[in-house]
């Protein structure tokens, strides 16, 4: 028995150094063979993505597939074959689409075309002359499922008849297998609810559900990225809301003037422009931060004006009395302030901090028409390219998701405050 | 138990009031288009069976900021789009109103909503996809991508950025080239090519993609710092946006666009923009 078993190993090991024999001596062969440059370059090819809210080529999924090449020096082009990979599947929607271009023009040209399983044809009836860029487009084709790297082959016959190999392009096409979120709106596609649902526009358009599954888990990844810089940026205008507000109650008239103006500034403009200012002002000063990092400033300057207006009415709504009785029980005012006015104050301004987190987390979505990828931006970019609006509808699920549970915190702790004010007096 | 009991109603309460909410407004927009049909369905559209948000008047949205197709001039919209659109009003009998800018990836969805807009003229390339959502007008433009960079860039083909932070207009054809030919960029889609542009002037992107005769007019007037890197032979073509529901609209656009062009008004107004020759008809 041990025996057997050593052979089959043996034989394993031989198939398998084999094959990689195989394939070393086929690259080799490859890169043995001259390139000699034929009467027409493969510039490149490239596929479509097809994947919903992604950039990958599905297998099995219509998408389109573009081949590019240009006409060499002195030669003429009459017919074109492209062999597709093994596997690869066209439909009734199937169709080649030729464009010529002399530089930047488009030459209008006469041919036919013919689409397969295997193969895509084109025949001009007059031949595309030197120099032309010649794109072939084969719509609504399905690359083979398996996923990989897929080249194409083919083969074009030059205005006297010589029939040439294409030659290979400088990127294969990746195809990548289809996802849980694919399969999910592959099935949804064959539910008759789901066709009955879609016939209504509203319904189509902004509660559409296979839309609903590619948004869900694309819009989660937004989601996380606002969270993350309104948890960033909040703690941060925590602390510089406090100092500025200490500014504002400054004994010295010029700290309280400058620190005044601060306030005014942030808070009588827009947040937007406060972030076109940033994003686009000062990296013109030479200043280069990283986008989340700006975003996340910016963010924190706004807020931290608010807060120091909350944190300044909080601090003067305690009575003078508890200044005086501090005084007397001989605190210095640094004293007065940390153990006795802003734990105070801290129940006091919770209610409306917690507002403000509310607003900030919500502009976080402002920072989208700067280029940082936040939930907002996720989900233009998906309405952008479905023209469907659900994603919207989805993004403003997520934003509840936070600003619900928070909103009830505020009530309960008014609530409590309310409770606790009335039994202190 | 009643604190419970309560919370129950007040889901349920909830829930009818979301649900009876949407079928008003699911109802109310079936009923508006049906009035407006019958409404609006005035001498001559009665003839061509076009449908119009307001009667006699087509109502355009763009994003009016693709110089020198369409911009604003202070409250008033400029541009060759604008000129050809007005010509071509005339010969429909229409009196043309364009909307307050539009965010351009949410126009093609506007015009097959139908209740807003009765055609896009934002320089929309006439792709296959767009087609499955909208009815495009013949071509009016022949038109490619730029690759625009900062003069100081170093770079010499649009194929030297991949793996770089590169920028564009959301929803645009140059959003739809960079996804193809870059796999590796990251790509950044800004709401308008003038913000794409800011933003490259500012450090934050090494490169825009952009419509080639946006890009030169763009580079040429305002951001001068920045040249236009490759020209990208993508042969383009512009179309008007129409509804798939209004096939008359369709048909009396396409005639009037087909008579500016035979009559040399669009060869006249083509000249107004560009020093070249017009490719079309």
């Amino acid at each position: 028995m041990k025996e057997y078993m050593r052979i089959v190993a043996a034989i394993r090991k031989s198939v398998h150094l084999s094959f990689l024999i195989a394939v070393v001596s086929v690259l080799l062969l490859s890169m043995a063979v001259p390139s000699v440059v034929g009467a027409l370059t493969t510039d490149k090819i490239t596929a479509r993505s097809n994947q919903s809210g992604g950039n990958a080529v599905i297998g099995g999924q219509p998408t389109r597939v573009t081949w590019e090449g240009t006409v060499t020096a002195g030669e003429q082009i009459s017919f074109v074959q492209l062999d597709l990979p093994e596997g690869t599947r066209v439909n009734d929607d199937s169709r080649v689409e030729v464009t010529i271009l002399d530089g930047l023009e488009r030459v209008k040209a006469i041919q036919t075309s013919e689409i397969s399983d295997e193969k895509a044809t084109v025949s001009f009836s007059e031949p595309v002359p030197e120099n032309m860029i010649l794109r072939i487009e084969l719509y609504n084709i399905s690359l083979p499922e398996k996923a990989g790297e897929y080249e194409l082959t083919g083969s074009f016959k030059t205005a006297e008849g010589n029939l040439q190999e294409l030659e290979r392009a400088p990127q294969p096409i990746v195809v990548a297998e289809m996802t849980t979120v694919e399969t999910i709106i592959m099935w949804l596609n064959q539910q008759e609810w789901v066709n009955a649902w879609n016939s209504v526009p509203f319904f189509r358009i902004f509660l559409n559900p296979q839309m609903a599954v590619t948004a869900i888990p694309l819009l989660f990844i937004g989601w996380l990225r606002s969270f993350a810089l309104v948890m960033a940026g909040f703690p941060l205008a925590i602390p510089i809301g406090l100092g500025v507000s200490f500014l504002r109650m400054s004994k010295i008239k010029l700290v309280r003037f400058i620190s005044g103006i601060f306030v005014n500034v942030i808070r009588g403009t827009p947040l937007f422009l406060q972030i076109y200012i940033a994003f686009f002002g000062l990296p013109a000063m030479g200043i280069k931060i990283s986008d989340y990092l700006l975003g996340i400033l910016v963010l924190a300057m706004n807020s931290s004006a608010y807060l120091a207006e909350i944190f300044r009415a909080g601090i003067q709504s305690i009575s003078k009395g508890q200044f005086e009785a501090a005084n007397s029980l001989g605190m210095n005012g640094i004293q007065t302030m940390f153990y006795v006015i802003i734990p105070q104050t801290v129940r006091r301004v919770i209610p409306t901090a917690t507002s403000e987190f509310i607003l900030l987390y919500k502009d976080t979505s402002l920072l989208a028409a700067v280029g940082v990828m936040e939930m907002m931006m996720f989900g233009k970019s998906l309405v952008a390219n479905t023209g469907n609006m659900t994603p919207y509808v989805i993004a403003a699920g997520y934003y509840l998701l936070v600003t619900m549970p928070l909103t009830r915190v505020i009530s309960t702790f008014e609530k409590k405050l309310a409770l606790s004010e009335g039994r202190d007096h | 138990m009643t604190e419970m009991k309560k919370r129950f109603l007040l889901i349920g309460l909830v829930l009818v009031l979301v649900l009876g909410a949407s079928a008003l407004v699911g109802c109310g927009s079936t009923d508006d288009t049906a009035s407006t049909d019958q409404s609006e369905v005035s001498t001559n559209e009665e003839s061509t069976g076009m449908v119009l948000v307001e009667p006699g008047v087509l109502t355009v949205g763009s994003d009016c900021d693709y110089p020198p197709f369409i911009a604003m001039e202070g409250e008033q919209v400029t541009g060759f789009e604008y000129d050809l659109l007005e010509a071509m009003c005339e010969e429909m009998g229409l009196t043309l109103k364009f909307l307050p800018p539009q965010n351009f990836d949410s126009i093609l969805a506007s015009v097959d909503q139908g209740t807003k807009m009765d055609l896009g003229a934002s320089s929309f390339t006439i792709t296959p996809e767009r087609k499955e959502l909208v009815d495009f007008s013949d071509p009016y433009f022949d038109s490619n991508q730029a690759c625009v960079a900062m003069k100081d860039a170093g770079f010499e083909s649009a194929m030297d950025l991949d793996g770089k932070k590169v920028g564009s207009q959301s929803g645009t054809t140059g959003s739809d080239w960079v996804k193809e030919n870059l796999p590796n960029a990251e790509l950044v889609e800004y709401n308008t090519a003038s913000d794409a542009l800011a933003a490259l002037q500012a450090g934050q992107i090494e490169a825009a993609f952009i419509d080639e005769p946006v890009a030169a007019e763009m580079v040429a007037k305002t951001y001068t710092d920045a040249e236009v890197v490759a020209a990208i032979p993508t042969g383009e073509q512009y179309g008007f946006a129409v509804a798939k529901s209004n096939p008359g609209l369709l048909q009396v656009v396409n005639d009037a666009l087909a008579t500016v062009m035979n009559n040399g008004t669009y060869a006249e107004i083509f000249a107004r923009y560009f020093d070249f020759e017009p490719t079309l008809p």
